[in-house]
């Protein structure tokens, strides 16, 4: 498990809009046999000390995810811009998981919108990507532990030592 | 449902694969793949490029979850894996080691970047995700994914069996090829590239369907992703090209801030297309030997699928060997005359200057760079004895030339003197060097000439 307590640190300010922006969110967990489990969420909304997000994740494929989190599962959650593979990872303890709001369920429609223009980039059509499944939709609250620099090559993996 | 339900397009790398893993201590972890192969109806392997997160966690336990995508539909796909075993050679490592070689040479990291290991996971269950799409207005798949289609397919094997049996000349061989991958299978992007004296090098000796022909430009046999087949010997299929060319340049930028920033070179332009979303390169070899490269493109994404694998390789056995068998052919067949051969009218154009610099063994006319090494000092041959009145050659009387300096064995004059006829046609119409029957040749100049020798 990580040393770190949940919400030990804050996400660095600059890394704020890189994460509510629309970059791929993916959520790691377990189930209480160390069966893992991954999932796309649709978005993260970053709170004002920085050092809790809300992960957006769509009830319909995040059954698991959510069963596994009400058991105490820690959590990964990975961000990566598709342009240009830049990625960071969160681990951290769930500190609750709620029903969205109305304000977080129009975060997520924004998300997938500039998800979907990241995609096009990549050459998929809009009309394919912006149907990803949204409602019912969850908010996940990670308390954020460790951050990791995972964008691909040698420095992968390297821990990003947080500011105060 | 089974891990053969899921479609072949999911696995070609346009939209990446994720994967959820954990340590024996149950700290979770979440990444990008950059690659999943389907090895068989129950195993699939994943490129280890580097000793990550991801590998630390399945050897301490070895559970994993992934997740794919249908790029054409963007249907997800959960995985239930269990780390079996890594393999560090045979096929499925080899087949994964050419892509990473092509696009760590594309991107300038040869030798920094490379297929560590090729880790194969037992497919433990697999099912679609359910609810990953909104319900409603289903959205027809894209037309640039292909169908396979049997009749074309089996259509196009027999035309170039057909065109490669009868083809007379190297020349003829290859147009014929790349017409019948035109006409037939709609690839309208390809070149067929040739080892040139050196063995270090290939340069394009045919093309089709560019606005330059690329005809004489070359590639370094390892570099690049054509250099790589070449130096492999082994098929490279790609879609989403500028996608795994944007992976590897994430890796340089890594790399760039490490002690390995020194070993990196610059990024290689592609050949062909400069917006290129598939690749296929193939090598050719005949009797163990590689005789070239044929490599096809397209602006579509998902242009090649898995099963245009084995329609290319039967269709590069079949071209790798007519080469061999065609310059045989003309060679055993040296000096045999045709019929006459109509001349050109006798009507003049304007003088030209034909330069060759001895330094480079480069041959200009006017400005302009015509061409360089074994094809223009046979050129340069033929201008000089033009001068003294000869107008017939033969391939033989080139071969033992010890100005153009040929290796005596398995010299590649044909492909050359394809090169330098097609060069000629481009940049210089008013010489031409018509067939005259197997191993002849005339020359047909319809301008003044005046030949100048540069140190």
């Amino acid at each position: 498990m990580s040393s770190a307590g949940s919400g030990a640190v804050a996400l660095p300010a600059e890394l704020v809009d890189f994460v509510e922006s629309g970059v791929s969110v993916l959520v790691g967990t377990r189930d209480a046999a160390l069966k893992p489990e991954a999932q796309r969420a649709v978005g993260c909304v970053v709170r004002g000390d920085r050092r809790v997000l809300a992960v957006l994740v769509p009830e319909g494929t995040g059954a698991r995810t959510l069963a596994n989190l009400a058991a105490g599962s820690p959590v990964a959650v990975t961000f990566s811009r598709i342009v240009d593979h830049r990625t960071v990872q969160v681990k951290g303890a769930c500190e609750r998981v709620r029903e969205a709001s109305a304000a977080e369920i129009e975060a997520a429609r924004r998300y997938v919108s500039a998800f979907t223009e990241a995609l096009y980039f990549i050459g998929m059509s809009r009309a394919i990507s912006r149907r990803l499944g949204l409602e019912p939709l969850w908010v996940v609250e990670v308390g954020v532990g460790e951050l990791f620099e995972q964008t691909p090559g040698p420095g992968a993996g390297a821990r990003m030592e947080p500011r105060p | 449902m089974r891990l053969d339900d899921i479609p072949a397009r999911c696995f070609a790398g346009v939209l990446p694969s994720i994967m959820a893993t954990c340590s024996a201590d149950g700290t979770p972890n979440v990444t990008y793949l950059s690659e999943v192969v389907r090895v068989d109806g129950r195993h699939v392997a994943l490129s280890c490029q580097f000793f990550n997160k991801t590998k630390r966690n399945v050897l301490e336990h070895p559970l994993g979850c992934i997740e794919m995508y249908d790029p054409a539909t963007f249907e997800a796909y959960r995985l239930e894996v269990r780390f079996d075993h890594e393999e560090t050679a045979g096929a499925v490592f080899d087949a994964m080691r050419v892509r990473i070689d092509a696009i760590a040479s594309h991107t300038g990291m040869a030798g920094v970047f490379k297929l560590r290991s090729a880790d194969v996971y037992e497919v433990v269950a697999v099912e679609r995700r359910d609810g990953y799409l909104a319900i409603g207005e289903s959205v027809p798949v894209a037309s640039e994914v292909t169908d396979a289609r049997p009749k074309s397919e089996v259509r196009g094997i027999q035309l170039i069996s057909q065109r490669v049996c009868c083809a007379r000349t190297l020349d003829e061989l290859l147009g014929s090829v790349l017409q019948a991958l035109d006409d037939v299978l709609g690839f309208h992007h390809a070149m067929v590239l040739m080892p040139d004296e050196t063995g270090a090098k290939l340069f394009v000796v045919a093309s089709r369907g560019y606005e330059d022909t690329g005809v004489g430009a070359e590639v370094a046999i390892g570099d690049g992703l054509i250099g790589t087949v070449a130096r492999e010997r082994r098929m490279l299929r790609m879609s989403g090209v500028e996608n795994e060319l944007r992976y590897g340049r994430a890796i340089r930028a890594g790399v760039s801030r490490t002690r390995d920033r020194g070993r990196l070179a610059p990024e290689i332009p592609l050949a062909g297309l400069a917006d290129a979303q598939s690749m296929m390169a193939l090598p050719l070899v005949a009797n163990d030997r590689l005789v070239g490269v044929l490599a096809v493109e397209s602006r579509a994404r998902m242009a090649f699928e898995e099963w245009h694998e084995l329609f290319f390789e039967i269709v590069a056995g079949q071209v790798g060997l007519a080469i061999d068998n065609v310059v045989l052919r003309e060679r055993e067949a040296d000096e045999e005359e045709d019929g006459p051969v109509p001349r050109p009218s006798q009507r003049l154009d304007a003088a030209k200057t034909i330069r060759f610099h001895v330094a480079d063994e480069s041959v200009f006319v006017g400005d302009e760079y015509l061409i360089r090494n074994v094809p223009a000092k046979i050129l340069w041959k033929l201008l000089r004895e033009h001068q003294k009145g000869r107008t017939t050659f033969s391939n033989r009387e080139l071969r033992v030339d010890p100005f153009i300096g040929l290796p005596a064995l398995r010299d590649n004059l044909e492909s050359r003197l394809v090169l330098l006829r097609k060069r000629l046609e481009e940049k210089c119409p008013q010489i031409q060097l018509v067939p005259t029957g197997r191993g002849r040749f005339r020359l047909d100049v319809t301008c003044t000439l005046a030949l100048e020798e540069r140190a």
